[in-house]
């Protein structure tokens, strides 16, 4: 029976947390078209609802009604299987973030916390899972049988596992200092005076957060790495050929991806739930988790807006040349602070909450 | 019912002989080693099913080493097929059965 | 519960590698691979090993699957075609030896009963990542050394295997006659793009390699 609760719990929270996450990631394409207008002087979708608010629900129904065309020398069972494994592997790493601290459920009096699935080794399995949404895109190159396609499903596919070498090496220098790899102890490290003096990235970590940052940008495949689905290059790049409901899988998938680092991110650097007064109200915590998250959506929209792209061998040149021994060069001054005591002397002025473990 | 540690093992036994059954009846030298790693994975399933069996992290370990041997044999093994591709034209292991071009 | 748990990643692992085996296009095979690294992951969760399972995931099915996804496609490589089999023979003996392996997988199953001093597995610290850290380091840390300076040996030796052929000489020589090049060699920045491009006469090929302007040397003299 205990059994059985438990894992009706874990439903509960897997359906809350879609929720969540699928309506913020309808709300940042509107609000990456809107924000993108006011950078390049004009106004965004404005005329569905007061001020565009329900032009997320006019796309949905535009997709769904849109004629799914396929190409007909495609090889069918890997051209629908491409947007399957994407769209699988952004959403399936949500279950490991924690969006707040311990809270009291009164209608089942438990004291949960808000974290679906809380295991060891959480961050290898957001890598891993990463790894394997590789896969979405190459395929969906490969069995598009278009020479466009092909060019853009490799070339994004060789800048996902150039950038992901450089993503994993930047947190290394996180593991080092927080001494394991379940995300909730990480952030549970992290709290510090009024919520704000223990986080990762004052405390040690700027290098890593620089690198991190632009390893997750291109990793996600935004601007200014997206040349392999830029439109004045590539026609669309991978996703050419799918239209309508596939097309919005691939589309759904870059959006979660995207949220999915920037939700690493905080976890990672900005502290996760912590902010002031979070301890007395514990449910601040996932507004201060979801604040944090929308702050580096709009740093990315803003980078949109803002900067050109880059050429294909120039950003594999800086990723492993430049991105890399970055973060090779972070590790060893992390270990070696970490050996020489120098953290655990700061981190007595900054951090309230006890040293390693959790 | 738990899983006993003799079910892990006639598992690995059956993904061996799998795997060795496709590097006999294969002719795509591709796909010959990706029946290697298959045969790969199947003893590393029986290290992790002893080391779990007996509380020893040794298996565990192993399996580790075993993994990146694997990776270090993925990647000088198919820049070894591309080579043979680029002189050959084919990927045929009957075409390559002679030293000779 | 736990046997319920593995009836079914067994039953995906064997699916999909009979499936690798019977297919004849190499990148079904592929991902049909994918799926057995996948459900093998799965199994190490249940047999308390998380950290390898998530190495699992991240190396072979994230690494080296992507990298032998990554050559099926750059090579083109197509289906392997139906030959017929020469020695009849062959059939009946292979029944008889899958029935062979099928009894004797049935029979482990079945019949072999636990040992009393195998420990039933209850939850131990062992799979965790410290336990790991802790014996890589210490009892295990040659094997590691040595394992790091492989991983360098294989860079270096699959950098060396794939080194491009573009780099033409500086007093290149053009045959006379039909002639193919592979434009990876035409022309570096495309490599490896295997695709042969054609030249029927030499005077074609000299504008190929850009050595059409260069002074004619006859042989004879």
């Amino acid at each position: 029976m205990e059994d059985l609760k438990h894992i009706v719990l874990l439903f509960v929270g897997i359906l809350v947390a879609f929720t969540v996450v699928m309506t913020m990631v309808a709300y940042t394409v509107l609000a990456e078209r809107r924000i993108l207008g006011f950078i390049q002087g004009r106004l965004g979708p404005n005329r569905v609802g007061p001020g565009g608010f329900l032009q997320p629900i006019a796309d949905l129904l535009k997709f769904i009604f849109k004629e799914d065309i396929v190409p007909d020398k495609s090889t069918r069972f890997v051209y629908f299987l491409a947007p399957t494994i994407a769209t699988t592997a952004a959403l399936m790493t949500i279950v490991v973030y924690p969006f707040g601290p311990e809270i009291h459920l009164p209608l089942i009096d438990k004291t949960i916390q808000l974290v679906v699935a809380r295991f060891d080794v959480a961050l290898l399995y957001v890598l891993g899972v990463t790894s394997v949404g590789v896969y979405g895109i190459a395929l969906a190159g490969w069995s598009s049988n278009n020479k466009y396609s092909l060019m853009g499903g490799l070339r994004s596919s060789a800048q996902m596992i150039s950038y992901e070498l450089a993503l994993g090496l930047a947190l290394i220098g996180v593991i080092l200092q927080s001494g394991t790899l379940d995300l909730y102890s990480i952030v549970e490290q992290q709290s510090g005076h009024l919520g704000i003096s223990g986080w990762n990235m004052i405390l040690a970590q700027p290098l890593g957060f620089i690198v991190y940052l632009i390893a997750a940008i291109a990793e996600t495949n935004r601007v200014p790495f997206d040349l392999p689905e830029a439109e004045t290059e590539l026609v669309a790049g991978f996703h050419t050929e799918y239209s309508a409901m596939k097309f919005a899988l691939f589309f759904l998938a870059e959006y979660v991806n995207m949220f999915t680092v920037s939700m690493l991110a905080t976890t990672l650097f900005l502290g996760g739930w912590n902010g002031p007064f979070v301890h007395q109200l514990p449910a601040l915590g996932v507004f201060y988790f979801l604040g944090k998250v929308v702050l580096f959506l709009f740093f990315y929209i803003w980078l949109r807006g803002t900067l050109p792209r880059f050429r294909f061998d120039q950003l594999m040149n800086f990723g492993w040349k430049f991105l890399v021994p970055l973060a090779l060069i972070n590790i060893v001054f992390t270990a070696t602070l970490q050996w020489s005591g120098a953290f655990d002397f700061f981190a007595k002025f900054l951090k309230t909450s006890t040293g390693w473990g959790g | 019912m738990v899983p006993q540690l003799s079910w892990y093992l006639a598992l690995s036994a059956v993904l061996f002989t799998i795997g060795v059954v496709g590097v006999m009846v294969k002719r795509n030298v591709i796909s010959m080693f990706m029946c290697i790693e298959l045969m790969l994975n199947a003893v590393n399933l029986t290290f992790v099913a002893f080391s779990s069996f007996f509380r020893d992290v040794s298996g565990q370990l192993f399996v580790f080493i075993v993994m990146t041997v694997a990776a270090a044999e993925a990647a000088v093994g198919l820049g070894i097929i591309i080579s043979i591709f680029r002189n050959r034209e084919s990927l045929d292991v009957d075409d390559s059965s002679t030293l000779r071009l | 519960m736990l046997a319920l748990l593995f009836i079914l990643f067994a039953g995906m692992a064997i699916g999909c590698a009979i499936s690798m085996v019977a297919q004849r296009n190499p990148l079904y095979g592929a991902i049909s691979l994918i799926g057995v690294f996948i459900s093998l992951a799965c199994l190490y969760v249940t047999l308390a090993a998380p950290f390898i399972a998530a190495v699992q995931v991240i190396v072979y099915a994230g690494a080296i699957m992507v990298l032998v996804v990554f050559v099926i496609m750059l090579l083109n490589v197509e289906e392997e075609e139906r030959r017929p089999l020469r020695l009849r023979a062959l059939v009946p003996i292979a029944i008889g030896l899958a029935a062979v392996l099928f009894a004797e997988a049935a029979f482990i199953i079945f019949f072999v009963q636990a040992s009393p001093s195998t420990p039933t597995r209850n939850i131990s610290d062992v799979g965790l990542t410290a336990s790991i850290g802790s014996g890589l380091f210490t009892s295990y840390l040659l094997p590691f050394e040595v394992t790091s300076i492989l991983l360098l040996m294989a860079v270096v030796g699959a950098m060396t295997l794939a080194r491009r052929g573009g780099l033409l000489p500086a007093n290149v020589g053009v045959v006379p006659g039909y002639q193919s090049f592979s434009r990876e060699v035409l022309n570096p920045m495309a490599t490896p793009d295997l695709t042969r491009v054609e030249a029927r006469t030499s005077r074609e090929a000299e504008e190929l390699l850009g050595v059409a302007d260069a002074p004619h040397v006859s042989l004879d003299e």
